[in-house]
């Protein structure tokens, strides 16, 4: 393939981050985390073939090119609530699965909704059957890693039986061969036997 | 509506790039406002007003940004407004210069943006600050993200019209292309459809090469009514006329999942097609295909430019593919579309995107443009669309040369 500058080490203007913990305090000085000190280049560089704006020759920036970086930490924890949502997830505890119906228009949102905002209605629970079908889907080989979850992973929309609007949840034990996740093929809920650390991953999806 | 007309005097963008510890974010907006006053020829003591476009707080730990940005070119005690939507955020400040200026509650904005989303934090959590963008409740939990959300839309929109693989690595070729000629680009790269097939699959349909940059950078916009310019600007005797002649803005259901059959169902974007009408109403056009003579188009990804330019009205529902084989969205085509590199090869610093776009726009009507990216003018229109989440909120833009 075509080589990827945003990938290639050789193309980074600056030197490569070190880890804080590689560092001896000793090179550190006085800033305990401290990580590096380094002259920066100009990063449009030097004058181009074709430049609309005309820049001089010279770096305007020149007598600002020293640059400290440190480490800095920070952790949040949050006290979430679930709100008026909550009854859907103490449900799935319970292994079952409900919607909200409007009692005005009559539809039937398949994420919960409080109140329906086509009509501003206070909705009613609905429990469905739990039973549904795969409307599109993502293979993904890369997830973010905080997501904590094993690749290669499905990311599927499901139409529930009984719900007009669609759910989002994965799709897992499709087997190994990915050309047998279809587009309308019939798909289940399926609930969580461990612990999970958020109530929505009490649940998934795997095919009927 | 007030008779009073919104020009743009001038612009600046700091370069694009993955990382840029050379200075930090408040540099960057310091380094375009510079760029935009030199090119509207104002002095900044004489600017009236500023709205501030930047996306994530949680990028720079720094909250009400704005205040800094606007205290670093000397616009206190002025006012400032900060603007916010996502990925939209840069294309719904320019309409709020249009709004401000249009109800007189001044005569002259500047509209600064920018995003620190370089390696301050590593690119994971960079990828969890994103994802924050998306329901944390009902999506975020489920290991959803953007790609994935995306890769939903695209398989939908092959299943439907049949679209390839091969036409959406189309976009990402030309993107990368047309940022060749351009020194702010962050990824300029001579790459061919193959390069993209066999560039690393992230989430099926999309390979690595499919996507638009996470960068640093700013940019910055000079806005003004014609009585103003007159007075305060040097250059409005010396440079083409550019005014903002349309604007539009929608919105949808923030969750894919929730959004309604048939149209846009989980393949289009309703929000866009809802803004571009109305931009396209204010400026008077009728066949923006035939009309606008570049358009810069929000392309997150390869297939996100390809189902815009339906929803833009560029063509018909279903086309796009075809018509990315035939070159019609090329320098040289029917309707120039990304000639800045646009979010693939320019890059994609969230909160100066959308002003990016307005810049490239400027720069193409005033014929300032590479030989090699610049468009024939006919009509001497442009647009822009700004768009954020899976097209969650949306603004249009549309600029007329006026000799």
């Amino acid at each position: 393939m075509a080589k990827n500058v945003f990938q290639d080490p050789e193309k980074t203007l600056y030197p490569k981050l070190p880890k804080i913990e590689d560092i001896d305090p000793k090179d550190r000085g006085m800033v305990k985390t401290k990580l590096q000190v380094f002259t920066a280049d100009d990063p449009i560089g030097p004058k181009l073939s074709y430049n609309p704006i005309n820049r001089e020759d010279q770096d305007p920036w020149k007598d600002f090119r020293e640059i400290m970086r440190i480490e800095w930490n920070m952790e949040i924890t949050y006290r979430h609530s679930l709100g008026k949502y909550s009854k859907f997830f103490i449900e799935l505890e319970n292994k079952k699965f409900f919607a909200t119906e409007c009692p005005k228009c009559g539809f039937v949102w398949a994420i919960p909704r409080p109140v329906c905002p086509d009509c501003l209605e206070i909705c009613k629970w609905k429990e469905l059957p739990g039973t549904g079908t795969l409307v599109s889907f993502s293979v993904s080989e890369f997830v973010p890693g905080f997501m904590d979850v094993e690749t290669p992973y499905v990311l599927a929309m499901v139409k529930m039986d009984g719900a007009d609007s669609l759910f989002t949840h994965q799709l897992r034990n499709w087997g190994t061969e990915r050309t047998k996740i279809k587009t309308g093929m019939p798909v289940k809920v399926v609930y969580t036997k461990e612990p999970v650390i958020h109530p929505m991953l009490l649940m998934w999806y795997e095919p009927a | 509506m007030s008779d009073r007309r919104v020009f743009v005097l001038g612009g600046g963008i700091s370069k694009m790039a993955a990382e840029r510890p050379d200075g930090n974010i408040r540099d960057w907006v310091v380094e375009a406002a510079m760029e935009a006053v030199k090119d509207a020829g104002v002095e900044i003591a004489d600017i009236e007003h500023a709205t501030t476009s930047y996306f994530s707080d949680h990028f720079d730990k720094q909250l009400k940004q704005g205040a800094i940005f606007h205290d670093c070119i000397g616009m206190c005690p002025k006012p400032n407004v900060r603007v916010e939507g996502g990925g939209g955020t840069g294309g719904l400040a320019i309409r709020n210069a249009y709004a401000y200026i249009k109800a007189g509650l001044c005569d002259s904005m500047i509209v600064y943006g920018s995003e620190n989303m370089g390696r301050h934090v590593p690119s994971d959590v960079a990828q969890q600050f994103i994802a924050l963008a998306s329901d944390t409740d009902w999506e975020v939990q489920v290991a959803g993200f953007y790609i994935a959300y995306y890769a939903l839309m695209m398989l939908s929109h092959m299943e439907k019209y049949g679209t390839k693989e091969e036409q959406f690595a189309l976009a990402s070729v030309k993107n990368h292309r047309n940022a060749m000629y351009n020194e702010y680009a962050q990824s300029p790269m001579k790459i061919t459809v193959d390069d993209v097939m066999n560039s690393p699959l992230i989430t099926s349909p999309y390979k690595i090469l499919d996507n638009c940059l996470l960068s640093d950078g700013a940019s910055c916009l000079i806005f003004a009514t014609e009585e103003w310019a007159k007075t305060h600007s040097t250059s409005w005797y010396r440079k083409p006329r550019i005014e903002l002649v349309g604007t539009g803005s929608g919105t949808d259901y923030m969750r894919l999942a929730d959004r309604p059959f048939p149209y846009p169902g989980i393949t289009h974007f309703r929000a866009k097609k809802f803004a571009s009408e109305q931009a396209y109403k204010m400026a008077g056009i009728k066949n923006p295909a035939k009309e606008l003579d570049c358009f810069e188009v929000h392309d997150a990804y390869s297939g996100v430019e390809l189902v815009s330019c339906e929803d833009l009205r560029l063509c018909g529902y279903g086309q796009s593919g075809k018509l990315y084989e035939e070159g019609y969205f090329d320098i040289g085509g029917e309707i120039p579309i990304n000639t800045s590199g646009g979010l693939i090869g320019m890059g994609h610093p969230v909160g100066a995107t959308g002003i990016n776009q307005g810049i490239e726009v400027l720069t193409q009507l005033r014929e300032e443009a590479h030989p090699q990216r610049q468009v024939k003018l006919t009509n001497g229109q442009g647009g822009m669309d700004s768009h954020g989440g899976t097209g969650t909120y949306v603004a249009v833009n549309i600029f007329r040369r006026v000799d």
